[in-house]
């Protein structure tokens, strides 16, 4: 009995040891996760924020992306979206948030490749998007580019993949829907 | 006056039934109860609805009507794993993972040419009867588009509303059970 007890006890000396380690050491893929589950947290927003708050989680979410960021956005039906740099990706974010009242953004499955280097990464993920009280959701597959800049994994490219090779459907109407008018609503008056 | 003493309910129960019920010793009968149904919950989130069939939630019209908006169906992964996708089975595509899923019906299968006149779906040139659509529409049209090994032709049955496409195998992730 006693013999048993010890082995327990080692046992549960070693799990905690291994719990410390991955908590201390994460592996480069936990770091992107969790980074990519802070831009998630930083492009979301609710009724409640103040202007002060919306602008300084805008500020936040753009410090995930490189300064020389290339962002393509191509969905089906409408014109592709070009962002280059930071600030470009700064003012979609505030544009996007006085224009909606709230907004919850998730990445909830993400397929990540770490480069040969260690020091690039691309994730395939998927991007949800809801308006909190609104039952429709929009989601849209991406790639997701990563490089690591003085120790911080920041995206440097991010494109739209099209889960189906699509064509368009002619109806004018249908294409006013989900995603493709979340991110029309994301693009500032011209 | 109606009083009921301490075990009338019990005397009333007889013996067999109540130890089929409960068991000789309830409280024993609780903690092995509540066991089975951790053991069971377990079971189901992390095998059964993960690797078996996987619960959706339909949200749009895309498949309208022979699938509602807010209905929920399942989506059978073991259903292609010892046979291909037909024509006309409605089938889940992942997205980058099984979390969001669309949900479209095979009309084109590998290395068929697919094109759509006035509505009508042409496989290889010929006319192919859909008796799934309970309304014809008008639309869409589409020019033949060749479709390589492994490649399906996936679409809504509310044509009008629908996105379509080109998919890989790799991406359908099972035929929706009900």
């Amino acid at each position: 009995m006693k013999r048993a007890g010890q082995i327990i006890f080692a046992a549960a000396i070693i799990g905690v040891a291994f719990w410390l380690w991955t908590v201390l050491f994460p592996s480069p893929e936990k770091v992107i996760r969790s980074r990519l589950n802070a831009l998630a947290k930083s492009l979301s927003f609710n009724s409640g924020s103040g202007l002060l708050g919306k602008a300084y989680d805008a500020q936040k979410a753009a410090e995930f992306f490189t300064t020389d960021v290339d962002v393509e956005v191509n969905l089906t039906g409408y014109e592709p979206i070009s962002l280059h740099g930071r600030d470009e990706v700064l003012q979609i974010v505030v544009a996007a948030r006085s224009r909606l009242t709230s907004l919850k953004v998730e990445f909830p499955d993400m397929n990540i490749s770490l480069g040969a280097d260690g020091q690039t990464a691309k994730v395939n993920l998927t991007g949800k998007g809801t308006i909190p009280g609104e039952r429709d959701i929009s989601a849209q597959e991406f790639n997701f580019m990563l490089k690591k800049v003085d120790g911080k994994w920041l995206i440097y490219q991010v494109e739209t993949v099209k889960t189906l090779s699509m064509f368009k459907v002619p109806c004018a109407k249908c294409q006013v829907s989900g995603i493709k008018s979340l991110a029309r609503s994301f693009l500032p008056d011209t | 006056m109606n009083i009921m003493e301490p075990g009338a309910t019990t005397a009333r129960c007889p013996g067999w039934l109540r130890i089929a019920l409960i068991g000789r010793n309830p409280r024993r009968t609780l903690i092995r109860a509540a066991v089975l149904a951790v053991c069971c919950f377990v079971f189901f989130k992390f095998f059964v609805f993960k690797f078996i069939v996987l619960p959706v939630r339909i949200e749009g019209y895309s498949m309208f009507p022979t699938y509602r908006d807010w209905g929920i169906n399942f989506v059978n992964r073991l259903a292609y794993r010892h046979s291909e996708p037909q024509r006309g089975d409605v089938v889940g595509i992942r997205m980058a993972g099984p979390s969001i899923m669309l949900m479209k019906r095979i009309v084109g299968m590998p290395g068929e040419t697919v094109a759509f006149e006035h509505g009508r779906l042409l496989v290889n040139g010929q006319e192919i009867d859909e008796p799934y659509l309970k309304h014809h529409s008008p639309a869409p049209f589409m020019d033949p588009v060749k479709l390589k090994p492994g490649e399906y032709f996936v679409i809504g049955d509310n044509r009008m509303n629908s996105d379509s496409g080109r998919v890989g195998r790799e991406r359908i992730m099972g035929k929706i059970v009900l």
